[in-house]
């Protein structure tokens, strides 16, 4: 009886966040909207960039992004933040690897030791969080540290060159990496806006202390949300390996701040309790159309880094204006 | 309760680091014999893994004539972290330093006080900045390959299977590195000698998925690519792998430099047509061998030249 009376509480508290349908629209189409514009800008500057190709490699190199950033828009729901999923994706990578070259095991064995490498250091972040009550940030850089060291001494510092054996995986021009990441971008979705799961996360996030008053334990769902990060960051390093057909112990360098870019120009909040898992989607994509449009001009990388910082925080004052004009009509 | 453990924890933590550094502490207080410091770039770089294990093995062979210490830093970017190492080496009295500047530039004023202080600097494998040795008024030897030459080499093994005006890229290492740039002007002098036009040349910073995201941009920009020099092996990986999503591995020859263990299989299968072998291994025992001899007669510096080699599936 408890227990449904808090899941109708959760489920109101969401409900009262959920803004009504032509709003919910208007906040994907603000998204696409801008994902356009940079479209058409660089259609006109670059030649070859409206190309199926040119689409195709797009799409295969922000699957792994993507999936991290799934993760993430979970974890920064929960007023959380997780730094090591670059160091975790290059260690699972590794795991990957190593399994394969030097032990010589078959594909799917591989895949399951590289998923495990990643579920294990999303499992440590998750208890020293919620056992010992330590902010994310620091337990999360810890295991960057941690992870990144631990790649090394896997691989012994070598990349493992694997070759077709694991390229099967990302198939020629069939783009099985982006569908797998566009299936786990609409279940992330699914999970955080129609189950019970979803909606006790976007409580934890608003307020912790609440939920626990409420009689539910927030701990496991914290645990939950950082296991699950783990356990994406592991698929993407699957697929990145898969597109490299190597494993790089330096692999996913940056990639944390990458993925939390995306994530807050998708408008998820760092303070927890807002986000949408579909919006990180087009977070990712306006920064991979914007790093390859820029490339194809021969933009300079300092260059494309001022660039890329100057979008990020322009469309996060943009998302804050967006919600200011919606909130002041009703105090 | 919960504080009790924090203290147990933290007690537990500053035994165990006491008990790692003190044995540490206590063997090179008793040593007599001059202590050299390699200073590398990154370990987490095979090419630093190598040449620390050659520097190793070299130690253990002559472990009576001198102590080692090797170093290195965590990114090959972190500049700052390799001048401080510079000085916590002369502060523990080092009698020769081995270094591998992460810059040529940035790294020269710490040598120089290593230096004034009375210890040997050697320079390895990316060499200091010409203007700030003079502006510095120090000389430094300099040990190592010539890099434009090895770039060189493998441009023009890669020119006698190119056409004069076919289009190629290049794919440059760090800007900020003698030896990124070293390696870019030798892949220029031999296109330019074989007629070739170079159509773009961006930078992947050493790294293979940077290198990966900008040649495919390459790509799609540049439909008639014939070839990518890239300047060094893990990059070449990613322009494997970017020329392979594109659907356009036959059509593209792809050069490395650096051999690292990861192409071997490539080079065999054709996938890279050549890379650059500057033996890592060798390298450091080079300058270490150079820094006992300096040590011995303080003779006047000179810059010595290490090998460089073509490899090639034939090579192979």
């Amino acid at each position: 009886m408890a227990t449904t009376e808090n899941e109708r509480r959760a489920t109101s508290i969401e409900r009262r966040r959920l803004p009504s349908m032509p709003a919910f629209v208007a906040d994907y189409l603000g998204m696409a909207l801008a994902l356009a514009v940079l479209l058409v800008i660089f259609g006109l500057a670059a030649g070859n960039f409206f190309t199926l190709t040119n689409f195709r490699t797009i799409a295969n190199q922000v699957s792994d992004t993507t999936i991290v950033a799934v993760g993430m828009t979970f974890v920064l729901i929960i007023a959380g933040i997780d730094l090591s999923v670059g160091s975790v994706m290059a260690l699972a990578g590794a795991v990957l690897g190593t399994c394969m070259v030097r032990f010589g095991l078959p594909l799917p064995i591989a895949i399951a030791a590289c998923l495990a490498a990643g579920i294990v250091c999303g499992l440590a972040n998750g208890l020293v969080v919620t056992r010992w009550r330590l902010p994310p940030f620091i337990v999360t850089l810890g295991m960057l540290e941690i992870a990144r060291g631990a790649a090394h001494l896997v691989t012994d510092s070598q990349t493992k060159y694997i070759g077709s054996a694991v390229g099967v995986i990302a198939g020629r021009g069939l783009l099985i990496p982006f569908i797998v990441a566009v299936i786990i971008v609409i279940l992330g979705q699914l999970v955080l806006s129609r189950t019970v799961f979803g909606r006790y996360i976007v409580a934890v996030g608003t307020n912790e202390e609440a939920v626990r008053l409420s009689g539910i334990d927030p701990r496991p769902i914290k645990l939950g949300v950082f296991v699950l990060c783990g356990f994406l960051t592991a698929i993407a390093a699957v697929i990145s390996t898969a597109r490299m057909e190597a494993a790089d112990p330096n692999a996913g360098a940056g990639l944390e701040l990458r993925a939390i870019a995306a994530v807050v120009i998708g408008g998820t909040s760092l303070m927890g309790g807002r986000g949408s898992v579909v919006s990180s989607f087009f977070g990712v994509l306006i920064i991979a159309v914007l790093e390859a449009g820029l490339s194809q001009m021969g933009v300079g990388e300092p260059t494309k880094r001022v660039i890329t910082g100057c979008v990020i925080i322009a469309a996060v004052i943009l998302d804050q204006y967006r919600h200011r004009i919606r909130k002041t009509p009703k105090p | 309760m919960r504080k009790h453990n924090g203290i147990a924890i933290s007690v537990f933590i500053f035994c165990a680091a006491t008990l790692l550094v003190l044995p540490t502490g206590c063997k090179k207080r008793q040593s007599a014999r001059p202590r050299i410091a390699l200073v590398m770039k990154s370990l987490a770089n095979e090419f630093f893994k190598t040449m620390e294990d050659g520097a190793r093995a070299h130690h253990k062979q002559h472990a009576g004539q001198y102590d080692l210490i090797a170093v290195g830093i965590k990114d090959e970017l972190d500049v700052a972290q390799q001048i401080k190492l510079v000085e916590q080496m002369v502060a523990q009295g080092a009698g020769a330093i081995v270094i591998a500047p992460a810059d040529s530039k940035a790294l020269v004023p710490a040598c120089k006080r290593a230096m004034d202080a009375g210890v040997v600097v050697i320079n390895i494998d990316n060499k200091f900045d010409e203007a700030v040795l003079a502006d510095k008024q120090v000389s430094i030897p300099f040990v190592g390959p010539d890099n434009r030459k090895g770039a060189r080499l493998a441009g023009e093994h890669l020119a006698g299977k190119l056409k004069a005006g076919d289009e190629v890229a290049i794919i440059e290492g760090a800007p900020n590195t003698f030896n990124g740039i070293q390696r870019k002007l030798g892949f220029e002098d031999a296109m330019k000698a074989a007629g070739a036009n170079i159509v773009s040349s961006q930078s992947g910073y050493w790294e293979m998925a940077r290198a990966n995201q900008v040649v495919s941009a390459i790509l799609t920009e540049h439909l008639n690519l014939k070839a990518l020099l890239c300047a060094n092996d893990s990059m070449a990986l990613g322009a494997v792998a970017a020329t392979k999503a594109a659907g356009k591995s036959d059509a593209i020859l792809i050069v490395g430099f650096d051999n690292i263990s990861a192409v071997q299989e490539l080079l065999k299968e054709g996938g890279i047509l050549c890379t650059v072998d500057q033996h890592a291994d060798k390298l450091a025992v080079y300058g270490i061998e150079y820094a006992l001899e300096m040590l011995a007669k303080e003779g006047a510096p000179a810059d010595k030249e290490t090998p460089v080699d073509l490899i090639t599936a034939e090579t192979l």
